[in-house]
């Protein structure tokens, strides 16, 4: 497959590829080509005649500790809620699409997905009532339990890793079903009538299998959450500065958009590179 | 007999996070009947703000207008993102692994800042503001969770089944028609959610787009925290979902979009 | 004479029907251009209508007015960042002799340097209001005096500021005895501030959070704007507002016409009636900011907020207004703020 393609196969591929990266170019890559642009410069065009060409913004985030120590924060916030959602959503995925039959699986795989219709913001509101102290959470626990329980969760790490895991678990679990359900049952019938345990397999055949899901949907966690500001700003309280707290100053605080875009796209890069370093040592798990 | 225990124990965790999902739906919507504006605890039961969502014109409006909008967002971006991860599937060309790591940008980067971008583009290049533009943005940033979506699906799909049918004589058309699409149909129903989520949600873009007056309803929302909204949003948020809830049983009660096989 | 009244009301009628224009205006959610009773009657009386667009940080609504020419109408803009519209010619000069009501606004707001720039009006007074901080009414036996208060260890974790670098630095200032406009030594402010940051429970961003932090009981007290203790006062909330022997930060709100606006006698229609007394005195019973306009605030009840404490002459004096902040200082405090809260 990898040989030229005939012209009649490559007529295909663009008419296929243009119309999404068409739009994509116009609407996205090329409004942030400008903003990379931006962030090479002492000040914006448009308000500041005597611009130049310079390198400071990023060197801004190695003189500043603020920066990196936010940017590892975030990092490994988007970790945590990645690897939560994981542990959770996958096995969810697993009985929804080996386990449960007919309507009631399509019925499910619509409700799992229906909360994410809802504004994010209310349902972070929403949140902020069920963890707060002598909130919703606290009261119901009171109230099944014989003893006083007093949680604290509001305005934690912890608070703000429940926001993100409820706002992004959707992804990992439709994603890791897709894949999922696309194991032909017959294939594990043979396995089991071949002696296998069902941890071997989960192990050897599910999980291998339905990797490419499962990463997807990681993928699409872990890339929004270490950029996320407003869930960790509500939640997080005092505790809720990130790097995405940090980014949206520039533009929201102050006008500073060429440190703003400077910010954004070592940010980008760096999640480029991780994924560029993860995806081998995956490629290779896989096999 | 241990086979039972597994799926029981299995449905009871998917059933616990499914209370994990609901539970601020679930309270989303309490306060929506509950009389006091700024949530307070104990609940008392109120009526009063559906009453005056009812005659507030505004939220009507914005939530239909946002409907709309995710409504088309949805449409285009699934056609768009399945035709392109179909050709990212099906060959191989050089810049294919630029052409997958371009959707990165749009999803790492801070709506804000694309928004930003967005809207400084759009002015210099003359398209200027209102709906066209608004869904031009959101589609745009709609696409890369299709594409992934659908990609992931694709990934376990058996390409021997398409040349096993064009060797039957099937033309492309009709091995995409009744061979590709019917496998990787799940995706596209995940991936159009996920558009629709996207679009719904979608403030930022909206925000700097639109026209002055043709407010959607999460540019409403968030343009009225820093003075205080009322549980009215919480009302219409409800019906919301009240009503996509009822839209999605009856599209899953009369398709079969889940995969069955 | 009855026919004289009602020639001029016909003809008055008349030309508002011939040019009846739409215009746009543009300020902060919910803050007294779109209250509805108000929008309904002026478009009765004026045959105009009235579409309100929002911004969500002062910032954003420049950026609105620069990528978007002929949009607005009328937009209200904090007086600090005036001189900034000015200079970038966004906005216009107004004819304050066509405005009614402009007269009874006293020369202190009327002839601000932040709003007349060579001797013509870019900006018309509107509101103003302190920056300051309210308690909990049920949590205090006696009403704190002191700015001192905030830093009130016994009440740790009872305790909250916004999440603004400009406002915690200034209040920062405050704190340790400095002009909020000219800090001297913002060393003595990073500790000032460095201290309170232990004691906090949370930022509030938005008046929506404080008012739901407070009726929540998880706060004691937290810095707050008058205008909004007031609306949060007035729906129940036992809170009330501080003016302390420190000081207080003083902002000045208002209305603007862009010079692009192809509206601009209807935007200027507008203003007057943002302006009249009799809107005023109705706004301010559902809590607002204290009017720019001396006959709107002697219009109050005597024991109006906006008449009774901000009225009084002594606190007047407590009173540092803010004055326009530089590009470089704005970063630099955001990197002081930025820099303390990361540290948490």
């Amino acid at each position: 497959m990898a040989e030229a393609l005939l012209p009649t196969e490559r007529r295909r591929l663009v008419s296929l590829l243009s119309p999404a990266y068409l739009w994509l170019l116009v609407a996205v890559f090329l409004p942030l080509s400008a903003m990379l642009f931006f962030s090479f410069l002492t000040g914006l065009p448009q308000d500041d005649p005597d611009w130049g060409v310079t390198l400071a913004n990023y060197g801004k985030f190695f003189q500043n500790p603020t920066y990196p120590a936010l940017l590892w924060k975030s990092l490994k916030l988007g970790l945590w809620v990645t690897g939560f959602c994981i542990l959770i959503g996958y096995p969810c995925a697993l009985v929804l699409a080996k386990s449960i039959k007919g309507r009631a699986r399509e019925a499910l795989f619509l409700m799992v997905i229906l909360p994410f219709w809802s504004n994010s913001l209310v349902r972070i509101f929403s949140w902020a009532i069920v963890l707060r102290g002598n909130g919703v959470l606290e009261r119901t626990l009171n109230f099944l339990l014989p003893f006083d329980v007093r949680l604290n969760l509001m305005f934690t790490r912890e608070a703000v890793v429940i926001g993100l895991v409820h706002s992004y678990l959707p992804y990992v679990i439709l994603t890791s079903y897709l894949a999922l359900q696309a194991i032909d049952d017959d294939l594990i019938d043979a396995a089991r009538s071949m002696g296998a345990s069902k941890l071997t397999i989960l192990r050897r055949l599910l999980l291998p299998l339905s990797l490419p899901g499962l990463l997807a949907g990681a993928v699409l966690v872990f890339v929004p959450v270490v950029g996320s500001f407003m869930e960790p700003r509500i939640l997080g309280g005092r505790l809720g500065t990130y790097y995405g707290t940090v980014i949206e100053d520039q533009f929201v605080a102050v006008y500073n958009w060429p440190l703003g875009a400077a910010l954004s796209f070592i940010l980008l890069a760096v999640v480029l590179l991780i994924l560029a370093l993860t995806s081998p040592v995956l490629k290779r798990a896989r096999t | 007999m241990r086979r039972n225990f597994l799926g029981l124990l299995g449905k009871a965790w998917l059933a616990l996070i499914l209370v994990f999902l609901y539970a601020p739906i679930l309270v989303m919507a309490a306060m929506s009947f509950n009389a006091s504006p700024f949530y307070q605890l104990p609940f008392e039961f109120s009526g009063a703000w559906y009453q005056d969502m009812m005659a507030n014109e505004q939220i009507f409006t914005a939530a239909a207008r946002s409907v709309l909008i995710a409504a088309a967002t949805t449409v285009l971006a699934t056609a768009f993102g399945t035709s392109a991860s179909i050709a990212l599937f099906r060959y191989d060309f050089r810049g294919k692994r630029i052409l997958q790591v371009l959707l990165f940008p749009p999803i790492a980067i801070p709506w804000l800042i694309t928004g930003t971008a967005m809207l400084i583009f759009f002015f210099t290049i003359g398209i200027g503001r209102g709906t066209p533009a608004v869904l031009i943005g959101h589609v745009a940033l709609a696409l890369p969770y299709v594409i992934v979506t659908v990609s992931a699906r694709l990934s376990s799909f058996d390409i021997t089944l398409e040349e096993a049918a064009r060797s039957m004589g099937a033309s492309s058309w009709t091995v995409l028609r009744r061979v590709t699409l019917p496998w990787i149909a799940p995706g596209i129903v995940a991936g159009g959610l996920f558009a629709f989520a996207v679009s719904f949600d979608q403030f930022v873009v909206s925000y700097f787009l639109s026209k002055p007056g043709d407010t959607t309803l999460p540019v409403l929302i968030y343009t009225s925290i820093r003075k205080g909204f009322t549980p009215e949003i919480n009302a219409v948020s409800t019906i919301i979902i009240v009503l996509s809830m009822a839209v999605m049983f009856l599209a899953a009660r009369y398709s079969r979009f889940g995969g069955e096989r | 004479m009855k026919n004289g009244i009602l020639l001029i009301s016909f003809l008055a009628l008349g030309t508002a029907g011939a040019c009846a224009d739409e215009i746009r205006v543009l300020n902060w959610q919910g803050y007294g251009t779109d209250l509805k009773w108000s929008v309904e009657a002026f478009e009765e009386a004026t045959g105009h209508t009235v579409v309100h667009e929002y911004f969500n940080s002062e910032q954003e609504m420049l950026t609105k007015l620069r990528t978007n020419p002929g949009a607005y109408d009328v937009v209200m803009i904090n007086a600090i960042f005036n001189g900034q519209a000015v200079d970038e010619d966004l906005i216009a000069a107004i004819d304050t002799s066509k405005l009614e009501n402009y007269a009874g606004i006293p020369q202190t707001f009327a002839a601000d340097p932040k709003l007349v720039h060579d001797g013509s009006v870019y900006g018309v007074p509107w509101t103003w209001g302190l920056t300051s901080f309210a308690y909990n009414t049920q949590s205090y036996d006696k009403a704190p005096t002191s700015i001192e208060a905030l830093w009130d260890s016994e009440r740790k974790g009872r305790i909250a500021i916004r999440d603004d670098a400009v406002e915690a630095v200034q209040f920062g200032a405050l704190a340790s005895g400095q002009d909020i406009n000219d800090i001297q030594d913002l060393d003595a402010v990073r500790e000032k501030l460095a201290a309170l940051m232990p004691l906090l429970r949370t930022f509030w961003s938005s008046e929506n959070d404080w008012n739901q932090f407070m009726a929540a009981g998880e706060l004691d007290i937290a810095t707050f704007w008058s205008g909004s203790a007031s609306r949060s006062a007035a729906q129940g909330l036992p809170v009330e507002f501080v003016v302390p022997e420190e000081g207080a930060i003083g902002w000045l709100d208002s209305l603007t016409i862009p010079s692009s606006s192809e509206h601009k006698e209807a935007a200027a229609q507008f203003i007057d009636w943002m302006i009249d007394p009799e809107f005023y005195v109705k706004w301010n019973a559902e809590g607002a900011p204290a009017s720019a306009n001396a006959e709107a605030a002697a219009a109050l009840p005597e024991d109006a907020f906006n008449r009774k404490v901000l009225g009084d002459p002594a606190v007047a004096a407590r009173i540092q207004f803010q004055d326009p902040i530089s590009d470089e200082d704005r970063a630099r405090y955001l990197e002081l703020w930025q820099g303390l809260k990361a540290a948490q």
